[in-house]
């Protein structure tokens, strides 16, 4: 890509020009983000369905979460679709057009609309109930706004069957998948970073024992690792440390290319990991799948045309 | 966005396959800004509070953007600072004068699991005492008991926020129940077609009345 037969001095506006460029705009293959959608597209029918059985109950006609209540605890220039919901069979309406986006994201069927239109219901029904979301919520916000700019449906999608059973050329690499990658990776990095600063607030996360306290107080805990915690000082310093220093080194080394790959892959067992421990299982695959972007090179490719598999490496 | 190329006639150049120049400059304009408002969201929403100068730029500049599209966000998420706030919360709403425990409804069932019974204890939780925000305080307790007044048969209702105690580890016992202790308490009533929110005097806990006369070794 760079073998430049002369050697020039560069000024250091010209290399950073140059590295945003690569970063930002350097065309990249589908493929990984199409994995991203595929997982997102999970995540988000596991947290749509968690508000199925209590619909009624927290947005209906006379529900707990009523539109004064809403009004009030609402942040300004929040607005929902559900808004204008305001009888049960209206919001039941809403509701399956929710469920409707996130599976037409699964199987990769009108992706284009697909996407856009999950994402708006996604923030609508967290604006309709602010009170009710944990922080698996934000992530798939946000994993849902990157899936809008890239073009996630280009491949392992309906969309992209389609289109080769109407003998269309296969779509090559795209400037908006890699914008929506590196949006993707700049969140992974940054959401790591800020709740680790959190972390580190607390006198607990310094002493050692916060991974006690993040089992304490839970109506289900898991007895025999409390136990064993209970047990050893020595385990649950061990796994307190842990934690904060995978955080540590997975917002900073993602940044370099050699530690990338190991990182990444580590998250993909760390991540779901931290979630369990702290009692919120989704964030953990959320903060994994967003972890996904910075491994484009190492995501498996699947040739779609001899149908046999085979591990390719994406675009750098 | 197209993907117009401004290097094409030289696939080996560095720009090749790169966007034009126009173009890039707009997308990168917006990114500096988008970057820029995600560090203002994240210093401003943090738990320590924000300068009155980042609150400002952020509420007048992005926030009107950001918010709708639920992007600002802190990201603080701190997991757990062992404090009694990080424990999970239930929420148990009785008629008044409720006897039986039969009357009683739990949010989340007891014994519930997944993340439909997460989004209780969230909720749950905003009705701790150390958490909820002053201005919005009560409206959860009266929210709740208006969605009940006819499931219970009661016009009286009592609202309480439980939290399951956090054991320390040297008291830690593997086999027992994770207890419940009390947060808050609210009385709800209906009166006339009028919700009112009741205080609820908390009882404390207290040192025993010893009366002088029986108190034989101390002095009045």
């Amino acid at each position: 890509m760079n073998s430049q037969p002369t050697v020039e001095p560069v000024s250091f506006s010209q290399q950073f020009g140059t590295s945003w460029n690569a970063f930002w705009f350097l065309p990249a293959d589908g493929r990984p983000l199409a994995v991203i959608r595929i997982l997102t597209a999970v995540l988000g029918l596991v947290l749509w369905s968690s508000y199925a059985a209590d619909l009624q109950r927290w947005f209906g006609p006379d529900g707990v979460v009523s539109p004064e209540v809403m009004a009030t605890w609402r942040r300004a220039y929040g607005v929902s679709l559900f808004d204008a919901a305001t009888t049960a069979a209206s919001l039941w309406a809403v509701y399956g057009l929710g469920f409707a986006a996130f599976a037409s994201l699964l199987v990769g069927l009108g992706t284009p609309i697909a996407a856009p239109l999950a994402a708006v219901l996604w923030v609508s029904i967290l604006h309709r109930g602010p009170m009710l979301i944990g922080p698996a919520d934000d992530v798939l916000a946000i994993l849902l706004w990157c899936l809008v700019i890239g073009r996630s449906g280009d491949h392992l999608s309906l969309d992209a069957r389609l289109r080769r059973a109407r003998g269309t050329t296969p779509p090559g690499p795209s400037v908006r998948n890699r914008l929506a990658l590196s949006l993707l990776g700049v969140h992974a990095s940054g959401i790591t970073i800020a709740a680790v600063l959190a972390q580190l607030k607390g006198d607990i996360w310094w002493d050692g024992t916060a991974a006690w306290w993040l089992l304490s107080g839970r109506e289900h805990t898991p007895a025999s690792l409390m136990a064993a915690m209970a047990a050893s000082d020595y385990l649950t310093n061990l796994l307190t440390h842990a934690i904060t220093l995978f955080e540590i080194a997975f917002a900073a080394g993602v940044w370099v290319a050699g530690l990338r790959g190991s990182l990444v892959a580590l998250g993909i067992v760390a991540w779901p990991l931290i979630g369990w421990l702290s009692g919120d299982l989704a964030w953990g695959c959320g903060m994994a799948t967003l972890g996904l972007a910075w491994a484009p090179e190492t995501v498996c490719r699947w040739s779609g045309s001899a149908g046999g598999k085979s591990l390719v490496a994406g675009p750098g | 966005m197209s993907a117009q190329s401004a290097g094409k006639s030289d696939p080996k150049s560095p720009q090749a396959g790169l966007p034009s120049e126009t173009v890039r400059g707009f997308v990168s304009l917006f990114l500096a800004l988008y970057l820029l408002g995600c560090a203002l969201t994240v210093a401003g929403n943090s738990g320590s509070g924000a300068s009155l100068l980042v609150s400002t730029v952020k509420s007048r500049l992005f926030s009107p953007w950001m918010v709708p599209l639920w992007l600002d966000l802190g990201f603080d998420y701190r997991l757990t600072y062992g404090q009694l706030d990080d424990a999970d919360h239930v929420i148990v709403v009785e008629p008044w004068d409720a006897t039986a425990e039969a009357q009683a409804i739990r949010f989340p069932a007891a014994g519930s699991s997944g993340i439909a019974a997460n989004r209780w204890r969230t909720l749950a939780g905003w009705l701790e005492p150390e958490i909820v925000p002053e201005e919005v305080a009560g409206l959860l307790p009266t929210a709740m008991a208006e969605s009940l007044f006819d499931q219970l048969g009661s016009e009286d209702l009592r609202v309480r926020c439980l939290r399951f105690a956090m054991p320390e580890r040297s008291t830690f016992d593997a086999a027992a129940e994770p207890a419940l202790e009390q947060a808050t308490v609210a009385r709800v009533r209906r009166v006339a077609g009028s919700v009112q929110l009741l205080p609820v005097e908390e009882q404390r806990d207290v040192a025993p009345v010893v009366s002088p006369a029986s108190d034989q070794g101390g002095t009045p």
